[in-house]
């Protein structure tokens, strides 16, 4: 919200600099977003006096004037019809930017050279006359700064204020705090008018039938309005504080909204069928334009305004084409009413409005001051329209309000905030708030906060009025003394921290995408009818198609990272990414989320160096770092096998496998297939492992058994036998594991060859046998033994024929 | 025998001299000074001479050993430090390299809150993303069709569900598990429907939760000013300013002397001098009503910040989008 200090002068006197004001409104709870000079845009604007004036060649309307600036005298070409020799006018020099962003430069009209431009009214945003350059009083210094001259200094606030302080949406709200905080008398304006005209009472009626919606709806009358253009203190006090001027009675109700917080309507008293206003809330079907020309379907539950016939007001949000003020005017009746805020919200919501009327209404406006601003307004209509002003107001009021009564304790507030102020003092500050305050006894007080004060229902509410006023920077630092306890850490959270760690030392970057992806992604990923992962989580209110659904799989956002690297031209990539994946389930409030961890290798894995060429990526480096990160994880029983279910369609068939541990899957990895890459805009290959976090994490051993070292030596021994190319290593392995023999310590496989001299369709495998008693060193001639005999079934079940 | 001594060194310091390369002074070494070498063929002679020459003959041989064995060191020396022998390698060309990873950087700030108030004796408290209307807001203080909801854009999942728009739910989720006292951080993604160069429809915050008897803002500020202090540093100005959220009450926003201009005034800054960076204030007593807390007994304050504006402010980061779109020109950085 914008606001004028020279308004707020109106109302409280503040002998301080802007800069400070702007400070204490701030350090009050009144953020103060920026300050602004008013007049800053008429700093190279002067008193320009027009020396002589003659036509354009060629222009039926431009004339090139000679204007004397004091010290110098500029060419300008202007197309005003009042411009002329002797008249003083504002001179606009080159370089000044116009509120509307225009930018002054030296240029040419029809061939003429033109170095300034004279400026109306509008152009300055100093009123609303645009018919022709603004006419200045003779008498004013030629040459002289224009704001200097005309006495213009204002300084603009704009607040951002908090949903909790509807009581601040006005200069008088503003001005209320300013008078608390400096300690300074409150000035309310004078709202006597005369009152010549019939008693309202015989002219006009309201009926609330909805009191729940409706507490209150007070109106005035005014017969014999001229309607014209604001008076230029009316148009400049709205223009200050971002208003746009319409016509002196709208203007008349939008300042005093501004003024005094209270929404304002004017109807035209001679478009309300039966002169009467109706309250009531809309009819099923019901249908209403409203002043922008928008016709809107009405819900049952939304309140209207109503003469004898027919809506004409949308309550609380915005009035009807059908009975709004135009030029022929004659008759106003203004409405000053109270409406529920939620009634309104709901309306305004539904309806896709948001104006300055339903911001105070659904933040909750003054009940009690209803017929302050239907006064006000008829008293300035009065002043800037003419006309005669019924006797008295109408008050329908069939909800009263009571102050709510809060008891506080002095002693708790200070518990609460931490300090030690008096008795007296918390009095002293509730009072400057206008709040009425009782003594109860030495700690206890009743209080009782004005009724504009609707954020204020408990003792919590007292305490920050004290606390803001006391300053929140005067409030001492100190720290709470804890118990010395200590809970267990979450397991998840600190493992998730350990696979970071050991990630990054395998040489991974960690990646973060959004939780949330286009809602085709698992029809990319060629998903399964009946993977769970198709139970998507969509979004009513996405920002984008690409952001619809939440993510049931990490590998998106990092084929999406992939994307925009290689576009980058880093094709060498080693990603990972933990984060939830959501999974919607049937019956069910809230989805399923998983940890899960996703490894990503793009590219290549050894790059091109003297040390030798580029080596690209293969399945082989990113089940080393599989395997690198269990075994740094103690999990000494993963296994790796071929993935043949449709777990992951998306990794090419024959290069994927799935991790075990304990049997239990604990994750998978693989090629992903060239097609499904292609869906994520990449064209290079990508190897890809998914690992499900909290699965991992029960594959870790609990503990940590120490053994010693063994005391007796080892002895290698190697075996090579040529299988059917289809024979896996595992196999092999297995099978030896399966002999069960209790010197073999371990197995490794040592050397895989295909082609000459091995013949077509078969391969050489050869493995190392590591040999150990724990009893004795082991003779050469009991291992060859034992060797011979493994090697022998080896062949037997292996060997290719 | 001194003669002989004499000859010696003559002839070996000649033929060092003129040895032609290290290969060569390798063997002039064991020829002379080797266990059977010509030194030690002298010195068995020694047992012939008189005795009472023996002192001195015995401390010229040792000169003559010692003075060769130098003479060897620095004509070996010479030969290392020449070029074009077969040992030398360029040193100057690149090692074999290893492979660098790190953490993004949004979880290295994290790390780094949750590092101090763990040391302050604070738990770690995670949730669910996917939220209830009921934790998200309503036991916040929140109230349906209030406009307090419009504070915060909502990505909805349905009437009754959301995705979280704040990490404060954990406040309530936690006290609904442990009886105060409580001290806890919940660090975690959230979500509200804005995009421009300063918001990300995901982001990340760390919530904060203090209950105990007597928790009074006077702590609040002391335990924020803690945090300020370890993060930037301690010389970083704080000013706690009154605001408003529904679910606590007094209020307050803090914000920090401008690290960027030292609170002169910048783009960063606005001009203003500060940066906000915290929301906090004493927990809301219809809050602690949500979770069945007596009120008359306990108090507590509750802060809340974004991970990104610190991480921007300690980095230097100035467009918030990058920390989502994994760059690893940004992610090699960190």
């Amino acid at each position: 919200m914008l606001v004028s200090l020279n308004w707020l002068q109106q109302y409280v006197t503040v002998e301080a600099e802007p800069r400070d004001i702007a400070h204490a409104l701030t350090m009050a709870g009144l953020e103060v977003e920026g300050v602004h000079d008013r007049f800053a845009h008429l700093e190279t604007v002067v008193v320009g006096e027009i020396v002589s004036a003659e036509p354009v060649k060629g222009s039926d309307h431009l004339q090139v004037c000679k204007v004397d600036a004091g010290q110098q005298t500029f060419q300008v070409v202007c197309g005003a019809p009042n411009a002329r020799a002797g008249l003083k006018a504002p001179l606009a020099l080159q370089g000044t930017e116009l509120p509307d962003g225009a930018i002054i430069a030296k240029g040419k009209l029809m061939g003429v050279v033109s170095e300034g431009m004279l400026c109306s009214e509008k152009e300055l945003e100093l009123g609303v006359a645009s018919g022709g350059i603004m006419e200045l009083d003779p008498a004013l210094p030629t040459g002289q700064n224009l704001a200097m001259a005309l006495n213009l200094s204002d300084t603009i606030f704009e607040l951002g204020i908090t949903p909790n302080r509807s009581d601040c949406l006005s200069m008088i709200g503003v001005a209320r705090e300013l008078s608390a905080i400096y300690g300074v008398e409150m000035r309310l304006p004078d709202i006597s008018l005369p009152e010549d005209g019939e008693p309202v009472q015989d002219i006009t009626s309201v009926d609330i039938l909805d009191p729940d919606h409706c507490p209150r709806y007070a109106a005035r009358v005014i017969k014999g309005i001229k309607i014209g253009p604001s008076p230029a203190w009316l148009a400049q006090s709205l223009l200050a504080v971002g208003v746009r001027p319409i016509s002196n009675i709208v203007d008349v109700t939008n300042y005093v909204m501004m003024e005094t917080g209270q929404p304002l309507h004017a109807f035209d008293f001679d478009l309300l069928e039966e002169g009467r206003i109706v309250v009531r809330l809309a009819e099923k079907g019901e249908k209403f334009i409203t002043l922008d020309s928008r016709d809107n379907e009405l819900e049952p539950d939304m309140l209207m305004i109503c003469d004898g016939k027919k809506a004409v007001a949308l309550a609380g949000v915005m009035g009807g084409l059908n009975s709004e003020i135009n030029d022929n005017t004659t008759n106003v009746l203004i409405e000053s009413a109270h409406f529920s805020p939620m009634s309104v919200r709901k309306t305004a919501k539904r309806l896709g409005y948001h104006t300055e009327a339903s911001h105070r209404f659904e933040r909750g406006a003054d009940h009690e001051g209803v017929l302050f601003a239907a006064q006000r307004a008829a008293q300035l209509m009065l002043q800037t329209a003419g006309g005669v002003c019924a006797k008295g107001a109408v008050d329908a009021h069939p909800v009263t309000v009571e102050k709510a009564e809060i008891t506080l304790s002095a002693s708790r507030t200070n518990v609460i905030l931490g300090t030690d102020i008096s008795y007296d003092r918390i009095v002293k500050y509730l009072e400057s708030v206008n709040m009425e305050v009782e003594t109860l006894d030495q700690d206890l007080m009743m209080v009782r906060p004005p009724v504009y004060r609707v954020d204020v229902s408990r003792p919590e509410d007292l305490m920050e009025e004290v606390a803001r006023l006391f300053g929140y920077d005067n409030i001492p630092t100190t720290w709470p003394a804890a118990a010395m306890e200590i809970h267990r850490a979450d397991p998840v959270r600190d493992f998730g921290l350990k696979l970071r760690t050991a990630l990054c030392g395998q040489g991974f970057r960690e990646a973060i995408n959004y939780s949330f992806v286009a809602a085709d992604t698992p029809d990319r990923l060629q998903l399964s009818e009946k993977d769970k992962r198709r139970q998507t989580l969509p979004i009513l209110n996405p920002l984008t198609e690409d952001q619809a659904v939440m993510r049931t799989s990490l590998l998106p956002g990092l084929f999406a990272s992939v994307a925009v690297n290689v576009n980058y031209q880093n094709k060498d990539l080693a990603l990972f990414e933990i984060g939830k994946t959501f999974i919607a389930e049937k019956g069910q409030e809230l989805p399923t989320e998983t940890e899960s961890l996703c490894l990503v290798l793009s590219g290549a894995n050894i790059s091109q160096s003297w040390h030798g060429k580029a080596v690209r990526t293969d399945f082989y480096d990113l089940k080393g770092c599989c395997e690198t990160l269990l075994a740094g994880l103690h999990i000494v029983d993963a296994a790796y096998a071929r993935l043949s279910d449709d777990t992951a369609p998306y990794l090419t068939k024959g290069q994927c496998a799935e991790i075990l541990s304990r049997e239990k899957r604990v994750g998978v990895l693989g090629k992903v297939r060239p097609e499904v890459l292609k869906k994520f805009d990449i064209k290079q290959d990508v190897f890809v492992a998914e690992i499900d976090v909290t699965s991992l994490l029960e594959a870790v051993p609990e503990k940590i058994t120490y053994e010693a070292p063994p005391r007796f030596p080892a002895t290698d021994r190697d075996i090579t036998i040529i299988s059917d190319k289809a024979v896996e290593a595992d196999a092999v392995l297995a099978h030896i594991r399966k002999m069960n023999h209790e010197w073999v310590r371990s197995l490794e496989v040592v050397a895989v060859y295909e082609g000459d001299p091995v013949p077509e369709g078969k391969k050489s495998l050869s493995f190392r046998i590591t040999y150990r008693s724990d009893t004795t060193t082991l003779q050469d001639k009991e291992v060859n033994e034992v060797h011979e005999g493994i090697g022998k079934e080896v062949m037997s079940t292996f060997a290719a024929a | 025998m001194k003669t002989k001594i004499q000859e010696l060194r003559t002839q070996a310091l000649a033929e060092i001299q003129s040895a032609g390369d290290a290969k060569a002074i390798d063997e002039l070494n064991i020829r002379f000074l080797g266990r059977k070498g010509l030194v030690n063929d002298l010195l068995k002679g020694m047992a012939k001479i008189p005795a009472d020459e023996k002192p001195l003959v015995g401390s010229l041989a040792n000169e003559l050993k010692k003075d060769l064995q130098d003479a060897f060191a620095k004509a070996t020396e010479s030969f290392d430090s020449g070029n074009g022998t077969a040992d030398a390698i360029d040193v100057t060309l690149p090692g074999r390299p290893g492979k660098v990873g790190g953490l993004h950087p949004l979880t290295t700030i994290n790390l780094e809150i949750c590092d101090i108030f763990t040391r302050l004796g604070f738990d770690i408290a995670q949730g669910p993303e996917v939220e209830l209307d009921y934790y998200n807001f309503e036991a916040l203080n929140f109230p349906k069709d209030h406009p307090a909801r419009d504070m915060q854009d909502t990505f909805f999942v349905s009437d009754n569900v959301v995705l979280r728009t704040h990490t404060s739910p954990m406040q309530v989720r936690t006290m609904e598990k442990q009886a105060p006292p409580v001290r806890v951080i919940a660090p975690g993604k959230v979500y509200r429907c804005d995009s421009d160069i300063t918001h990300t429809p995901m982001f990340a915050q760390v919530e904060g939760l203090v209950v105990d008897k007597g928790i009074s803002f006077a702590d609040l500020k002391g335990v924020l000013t803690t945090l300020i202090h370890q993060i930037f540093d301690n010389k970083t100005p704080l000013r706690f300013r009154p605001s408003f959220f529904p679910f606590t009450e007094p209020s307050a926003e803090v914000d920090i002397g401008c690290v960027m201009c030292k609170g002169k005034g910048c783009r960063v800054c606005s001009q203003t001098g500060w940066l906000e960076i915290l929301g906090s204030g004493m927990v809301h007593p219809k809050v602690f009503e949500f979770v069945g807390y007596d009120t008359s007994q306990i108090s507590g304050f509750a802060f809340g910040m974004g991970v990104e504006r610190i991480a921007m402010l300690k980095y230097g980061i100035d467009d918030i989008r990058k920390y989502y779109e994994n760059d690893v020109r940004f992610l090699n950085q960190f």
